[in-house]
């Protein structure tokens, strides 16, 4: 997989492309937004990765400036403004997702992943399935091995984010944005709770746990642990 | 802001000159009117009076056939229009004249006395009003001199037709200008009120329209948009300097932390006491990034810069989803958090820092109320509030307290010692910013906040 970051501190970049090669990813690195943004233009990437506040062109307008010409690659920001407006601002110039610095590396990696996977095979599917956990959209219905499971809309909301993601790590983050539209980090452990709930209701009662904890990131769902 | 045409300045005023203009006509009308009423008369009696004399000094040269044939004379020839006399004996009998019976009853009381005669006029009959005088001659008999003053009626009656119609029209005008007037004024200053009320509202860009009359509402308007200039400037300065101070800190936070992960995520592993170290050295960076992430957004609420573009936000909802959220932490806790709320209870402004408004009060309720307590949400709606209640059973805050509890890094006693300082402030800053008002009360036992938002 092909990325391309977009990042002015030396330090920082140095850093996420060590860490990005780890995890099997070939990065590029551009260290100013004029810079970026031609190298974005002259070679397919998976991805791009880019700071919001670059010398020479800041990231939303390398962002503008890419969708103008027709390149859709999905973009990542990341960004040492965090106030509620900077987001808002950022996703509305085009980018598909948004990280407020500091942010833990296996944040950026599931992020990564997300976007890598945006794509799911079939978006208007009626019907999940992963094992024998089903999940009829319509109906709102979920079984476990034919058993009907009894559960509150926000757990079949969050099942259902779940299941659409499936064998993918999605971090505490993604799932207070994705599933209750908050952007912010309350202080509790929140959706751990919440996750212990699901996963009682879930793999109760059966040998095979889906929904695992991915230590130091956040859940999968998947069959093999 | 429409304002209420009624309730203005311009309107009130406009209803006073009118009042004044219509006595300022009725009084002058008015004068006129009686001025010349009184004037008509006066002639009329000097008239009478000049005759009665003159018929006087005929009965005392030549008694009274001297006086008969005067009185035939004047009435057959050219005597003026409209004269009536009588000469009447001590029984009110005529002698000569040309009224035929006595006209009043006896001898009549005032000087000038009035009544009417019957004429017949060609083709039909009249009743002419006639003002006359009285006079006794020495041997008894009466002397009547009158004017018709039917002539001198009609005139008044037409004079004081045109003064009523003059006052009517006048205060009709008058009102019709103070209308229109103050609708003109209130349009305009209703227009300014509105633009300042949206520019209030999250729209910094608007200005107040200058119409290029060079009226006072122009040079009212250009003053108050270079007011405007001036802020938005400030706003976008402060904004400046907010960004690039977040950006300074967070930037080698960003390197520590990321520095660290690596180190955790190094292959081979680093020896557990090391790794933990690491690791809990990673949280102490988290909770500093948070605390400043809330000292930022808490000194940008409160640097005055508009809410940036406010969407409904429907209150009730939001509670009811973080009540949810947070229900089974509560519940782990030994604790019960309910949520009452009304069915739509919508306020302009910004759902994240809403939540987090929430957020925050819910996350105090579980730091500080004890196993066994309740926490309990309402959310009500009326009279263009929206009102947001948190309140607990837990240990309060006292009465001194309450009052600083929205500054920056207070703690009280007994308060949790894991806490920034900084929720509250947060709370109150973001309450600020949606143009709402905070209060802290006694729920005896326990804390009742309370948010109250205009809708």
């Amino acid at each position: 997989m092909h990325v391309l970051l977009i990042e002015d501190d030396a330090e920082a970049a140095r850093l996420l492309v060590k860490g990005l090669r780890e995890s099997g990813y070939t990065v590029e690195h551009a260290a100013d937004g004029r810079a970026g943004l031609a190298q974005a233009a002259s070679g397919p990437f998976d991805i791009i990765i880019t700071d919001r506040m670059l010398p020479h062109l800041d990231g939303l307008s390398v962002i503008e400036a890419m969708r103008a010409r027709g390149i859709a690659t999905p973009v990542l920001v990341l960004s040492a403004l965090g106030a509620v407006d900077d987001r808002i601002k950022g996703l509305k110039a085009g980018g598909d997702d948004y990280l407020t610095k500091p942010f833990a590396f296996a944040e950026l990696l599931a992020r990564i992943e997300a976007l890598l996977r945006r794509h799911p095979a079939a978006p208007h599917a009626t019907r999940l399935k992963v094992e024998d956990l089903e999940f009829d959209l319509l109906t709102r219905r979920v079984t476990r091995a034919g058993r009907e499971l009894d559960l509150t809309t926000r757990e079949l909301k969050l099942l259902e984010y779940l299941m659409r993601r499936a064998g993918q790590v999605v971090t505490r983050t993604m799932l207070l944005e994705g599933v209750w539209d908050l952007h912010f980090d309350p202080q509790s452990n929140l959706i751990d709770v919440h996750i212990s709930r699901l996963r009682q209701a879930i793999d109760r009662g059966t040998d095979q746990a889906l929904i695992h904890t991915v230590r130091g990131s956040g859940y999968v769902l998947r069959s093999e642990p | 802001m429409r304002l209420n045409l009624f309730n203005t300045t311009a309107f009130r005023m406009s209803v006073g000159y009118t009042l004044l203009v219509t006595l300022a006509v009725a009084v002058t009308l008015g004068s006129a009117y009686f001025l010349t009423e009184s004037l008509i008369t006066d002639e009329v009696d000097l008239i009478i009076d000049t005759e009665l004399n003159s018929l006087e000094e005929k009965f005392a040269r030549s008694g009274v056939p001297g006086v008969t044939d005067e009185i035939n004379l004047r009435i057959d020839s050219w005597g003026r229009i409209g004269a009536v006399y009588m000469l009447a004996d001590a029984n009110f009998e005529r002698v000569a004249g040309n009224v035929t019976d006595w006209p009043f009853e006896g001898m009549p009381a005032e000087r000038w006395p009035e009544f009417e005669i019957g004429t017949i006029e060609p083709g039909r009959r009249a009743v002419h009003p006639v003002r006359a005088a009285v006079r006794r001659l020495p041997d008894g008999e009466l002397l009547l001199v009158g004017t018709d003053i039917s002539q001198g009626r009609r005139f008044a009656d037409k004079f004081r037709f045109a003064t009523l119609w003059g006052i009517g029209l006048s205060t009709l005008a008058a009102a019709l200008a103070g209308f229109w007037f103050s609708y003109r004024l209130s349009r305009r200053v209703g227009a300014v009120a509105s633009t300042c009320q949206s520019i209030l509202a999250g729209d910094p860009g608007r200005r107040l329209p200058v119409t290029g009359s060079r009226d006072e509402f122009d040079s009212l308007a250009v003053s108050v948009n270079r007011v405007l200039d001036r802020l938005e400037e400030q706003a976008g300065t402060l904004r400046a300097t907010f960004d690039s101070a977040a950006h300074d800190l967070r930037a080698p936070l960003h390197r520590l932390r990321t520095r660290m992960d690596a180190l955790l995520l190094r292959s081979p592993p680093l020896e557990p006491p090391v790794y933990e170290s690491v690791d809990s050295a990673l949280r102490e960076v988290d909770h500093l990034q948070r605390t400043l992430a809330t000292l930022l957004q808490i000194a940008l609420a409160e640097s005055g810069t508009p809410l940036a573009a406010p969407t409904a936000v429907d209150l009730a909802d939001l509670a009811a989803e973080l009540a949810e959220l947070f229900e089974p932490l509560a519940q782990g806790q030994g604790l019960t958090l309910t949520c009452a709320a009304a069915a739509a209870a919508v306020v302009q402004g910004n759902r994240q820092l809403l939540a987090q408004l929430i957020t925050n009060l819910i996350e105090n309720g579980l730091k500080y109320v004890p196993r066994g307590g309740r926490i309990e949400i309402t959310v009500t709606a009326g009279g263009g509030r929206v009102r947001l209640e948190v309140t607990d059973d837990g240990p309060g805050i006292g009465a001194a307290d309450r009052a600083r509890a929205g500054q920056p890094f207070v703690k009280f006693a007994g308060s949790a010692a894991d806490g920034s300082g900084l929720g509250l402030s947060l709370v109150a800053a973001i309450v600020r910013l949606h143009r709402g008002r905070l209060e802290l009360q006694d729920n005896g036992p326990g804390l009742r906040v309370v948010v109250d938002l205009p809708a």
